[in-house]
């Protein structure tokens, strides 16, 4: 695919969001087509401006991956725009950050590459736990952590009059993905080296495993202190796949999987708040008008939306609680149907994808690493939420990569895309 | 490390792969579940800002339609009032009931103003929203009202070879659009009223069906060979039951016959107690359980509409009651049957023995064409064509001399049974279940409720009260 087509597709995604929200203003009723045309001009401003910046700076990347990330965003936003207005609205504005962001991305990391990362491995590790950290901030301070549905997973900036809301944890787990790409590089081959044996399983030196428990930990924490299991899920998940991908021994998966069903059963046997998941889970019904409202009002969205979905801005996801943020893939299967979720799920699948080819073909295990790294990153957190809202796995209350409403996840994710774009471009130099 | 990234992005997209099939599971199979599901506000949040389909009977007769009123928004309208009203049902912005509830996923515009809706309809489909045809016709099902009058009951009119209802009547009835139009003073008489205009007789109440019960009973003699129609009974003016300090005795008091003997045909002619008390304790409890299991008691009939099932002790609740199975016999006691099985039992004698499954929903049609047809299915095999055709031999002289002669028409071969069942300190419920056939070979299976009695009160009969509703019904079917 050359750059030209690259552009063309772009331009596509943002004909579409102008498309879209003309498409919901008319069967909406309402009257103002202003945002018809703004949304494409964010989008070709914001991922136009990206493109630019990644021939200049990155000139040898995948040229695939661009376009599906301002797909994914473009119908994330039509939907997002369809349930609220003016939320639409900020997200555009979110839209053009993340994309100025991920651009300013490529351009620090234009002379040295990606290599000037390792540089700052402490630091990120340091940053990455202080931000996961945050949102246990008190109350009294002008920035502090807030609970918003149940969860601690965000803080607060009080400035005047004005505030403003972050979820830090987004940040933190690129921060943690690095860190970790640059410490497995250097000591992949002492963690796959296991010289001894614990009934059929091969184990490393026991000092080895030290920063498996030290994971577990610190996911174990999260969810506790933040009451939020899907990032603890997503930390502890990325921990371990990450160290297999680094040793290639099953080991750490089959103790990762042991530590997570043992974890799991006791969380779940002493916290409400995952056994109210869980129950919703199993019985949606049993409890409608409570605990599984939400579960339930998202198949009630997902039947409704049938083969071929109720359109744009005919369906009702008004009725699910949480439909621009947590639910937002439901409120897409609702109104572009079965056809519209299996694009979407292919569209995710294609990213994933060129992700893992991106870092077999990395030049180095550190490259390979992070590259690995932040497509399991993505692929785990659109798993981890996707099976949730179609009930193949308790609700964990993350966001959808791209789709969901809320610029910490956006700019996150757009971030987490200009680093793999960077690192498909120094496999050519 | 390649090995390994190459399994990891199994792993994922593995993942990926079951979310499609859990997706198209939700959407495609379970979906269609969910999106009718009562919970579900979809279905009525547009009823009250949408129009929705016209309802009409098999002639044509409009019973529900959409009315645009003042501020853009429609309403349902029941030109038909209470003759639908256990039916059709209504639907308000809030709730739903009867076929409007059952339907209405049909009678929804698929014009939702989208890009698909505006293509497909610039290739020509209409997107507006459908009809639903009864299969009721509302000749009959107006006479079926006009015959019960102010007689609580209810009628249950079938086409036998293919299970369509022609007419379902539960009286008394209300006027649905007290629910749509009306105010809440209405509503709340409505739902006060200690008549129970609400209640479906025709389905969800059972009777002790009495005499009409005497059809299970041969059914069982015939088909497990006891005997045929010419088979002699023992006649008696009473019948002591065996432990128990009842007596038996027949509506008329005194014998059925010559005094010694009564032929199985003359004892359903006219209603021989004291013969078929004997005849179901020589049955056995399985044999007349087998037989009114066989034709539907004790399982809900699927049907459009809630139902529910007409039930009929445990044979092995008969072990040592020999007096509780004479009175089952006699359709009194413990048995219960609903006016749809009592139908279904005449029809399926008209039908060579097999009833078909009941429906109501006769075609789906978009503006000229149908869109869909509801093909006739059969239920249950009740009896032997053999055993049907004896049977209909006793039943059409039941009415042509016995005790269904009220319910005979001019000009048809009409089929019956009466049944006058005791009610404790109340007056009795009286049934007619049977059939007519014309002169091109077409049939009609009905049965008629009425409770306590009717017009005649304590002097109710089936015969007397019941047969001249199914005249009515015979006649007017003639007519359309």
């Amino acid at each position: 695919m050359t750059r030209n087509a690259e552009s063309a597709l772009l331009v596509l995604a943002a004909l579409l969001t102008g498309a879209g929200a003309a498409l919901v203003t008319v069967t909406m009723d309402d009257t103002i087509m202003a945002d018809a045309a703004l949304a494409p001009a964010v989008f070709l401003a914001g991922f136009g401006g990206l493109l630019i910046a990644v021939r200049r700076w990155a000139s040898g990347s995948v040229r695939t991956l661009l376009p599906l990330v301002a797909l994914l965003t473009a119908v994330g936003w039509i939907e997002i725009y369809r349930i609220d207005r003016q939320a639409g609205r900020l997200q555009l504005a979110w839209i053009l950050l993340g994309t100025t962001l991920a651009g300013a991305v490529l351009f620090l990391l234009r002379r040295r590459g990606v290599e000037v990362l390792r540089r700052y491995r402490y630091m990120f590790l340091v940053a990455g736990l202080g931000l996961l950290l945050l949102p246990l901030l008190p109350q009294a301070l002008p920035l502090h952590g807030v609970t918003i549905n149940g969860s601690r997973l965000w803080v607060r900036l009080d400035a005047g009059s004005a505030s403003f809301s972050l979820q830090p944890g987004e940040a933190a787990k690129l921060l943690i993905v690095a860190f970790l790409a640059s410490y497995l590089a250097d000591r992949h081959r002492g963690l796959a080296d296991m010289p001894r044996r614990l009934g059929p399983l091969h184990v490393p030196e026991p000092r080895q495993l030290l920063p498996i428990f030290l994971a577990f930990g610190v996911s174990f924490l999260v969810l506790v202190y933040q009451r939020d299991l899907g990032a603890s899920l997503l930390l502890f998940a990325v921990f371990a796949t990450m160290l297999y991908a680094a040793t290639a021994r099953p080991t750490y998966l089959i103790a990762s999987a042991a530590l997570v069903a043992g974890g799991g059963l006791a969380a779940a046997q002493s916290f409400s708040h995952v056994q109210v998941r869980v129950e919703a889970w199993l019985h949606p019904f049993a409890d409608f008008t409570g605990t599984g409202y939400q579960i339930a009002q998202g198949l009630f969205a997902l039947g409704s939306g049938g083969l071929t979905g109720a359109g744009f801005g005919a369906g009702s996801p008004d009725l699910i609680p949480a439909a621009s943020t947590d639910y937002i893939f439901v409120a897409i299967a609702e109104e572009l149907g079965l056809a519209g979720g299996l694009a979407v799920l292919a569209a995710f699948g294609l990213v994933i994808s060129i992700g893992f080819g991106i870092a077999m073909r990395a030049g180095d295990a550190f490259r390979k690493l992070l590259a690995a790294g932040l497509t399991l990153t993505l692929g785990v957190q659109t798993l981890l939420i996707l099976a949730g809202v179609i009930r193949l796995f308790p609700v964990t209350g993350i966001t959808l990569p791209f789709m969901s409403y809320g610029g910490s996840s956006l700019l996150a994710n757009l971030v987490l895309i200009a680093v793999l774009v960077r690192i498909s471009h120094e496999e050519r130099v | 490390m390649n090995r390994a990234f190459r399994r990891l992005s199994i792993g994922v997209l593995a993942g990926i792969a079951a979310l499609v099939v859990a997706l198209t599971y939700q959407q495609a199979i379970a979906g269609p579940g969910y999106a009718r599901d009562p919970r579900n506000v979809r279905v009525f949040a547009d009823l009250t800002a949408e129009e929705r389909g016209n309802i009409l009977t098999a002639d044509g007769i409009v019973v529900a339609r959409s009315e645009l009123t003042g501020d853009g928004t429609y309403v349902r309208v029941y030109p038909q009032g209470e003759f639908y009203a256990h039916t059709v049902g209504y639907a308000t912005g809030s709730t739903s009931s009867g076929i409007e509830q059952t339907r209405a996923a049909d009678l929804r515009s698929r014009d939702d103003g989208t890009l698909g809706a505006v293509l497909t309809e610039l290739f020509g489909a209409d997107l507006g929203p459908q009809s639903v045809h009864l299969t009721i016709d509302h000749n009959i099902q107006q006479a079926a009202y006009a015959a019960l009058g102010d007689q609580k009951g209810a009628v249950v009119a079938l086409d036998p070879t293919s299970g369509a209802v022609l007419a379902l009547v539960s009286n008394p009835s209300y006027d649905p659009n007290i629910f749509t139009v009306g105010s809440d003073a209405e509503r709340d008489a409505l739902l006060d009223d200690e008549n129970g205009p609400l209640l479906n007789r025709a389905l969800t109440e059972t009777y002790a069906p009495g005499s009409s019960f005497k059809l299970i009973v041969t059914m069982a003699a015939l088909e497990t060979d006891f005997a045929d129609p010419d088979t002699l009974l023992p006649d008696t003016d009473e019948l002591a039951l065996p432990n128990s300090l009842s007596t038996i005795t027949n509506a008329e008091e005194g014998y059925c016959g010559n005094g010694a003997t009564v032929s199985l045909q003359q004892a359903l002619v006219i209603s021989c107690n004291t013969a078929f008390a004997q005849l179901g304790m020589d049955l056995g409890a399985d044999a007349v359980v087998d037989a009114a299991e066989a034709a539907g008691f004790n399982r809900t009939i699927s049907f459009e509409l809630p139902t529910i099932a007409s039930v009929i002790p445990e044979a092995s609740t008969f072990l040592n009651s020999d007096a509780a199975l004479a009175q089952t016999a006699l359709g009194q006691r413990d048995v219960r049957a609903t006016p749809i099985q009592m139908a279904l039992v005449a029809a399926a004698v008209a039908n060579d023995g097999t009833a078909m499954r009941p429906y109501l929903v006769g075609a789906i049609t978009d503006g000229g064409h149908t869109v869909s047809r509801t093909n006739p299915r059969a239920w249950l095999r009740v009896i032997s064509e053999d055993s049907a055709a004896d049977l209909s031999a006793m039943m059409e002289q039941a009415v042509f001399s016995g005790t269904g002669w009220r319910a005979a028409v001019p000009g048809l071969r009409v089929f019956g049974k009466t049944g006058t069942a005791e009610v404790p300190d109340a007056a009795p419920h009286t049934w007619f279940v049977g059939f007519a056939i014309d002169s091109n070979g077409d049939s009609i299976a009905v049965a008629v409720l009425v409770e306590s009695g009717g017009y005649r009160g304590d002097e109710g009969t089936g015969g007397s009260v019941a047969a001249p509703v199914a005249q009515a019904v015979f006649s007017a079917w003639v007519d359309s």
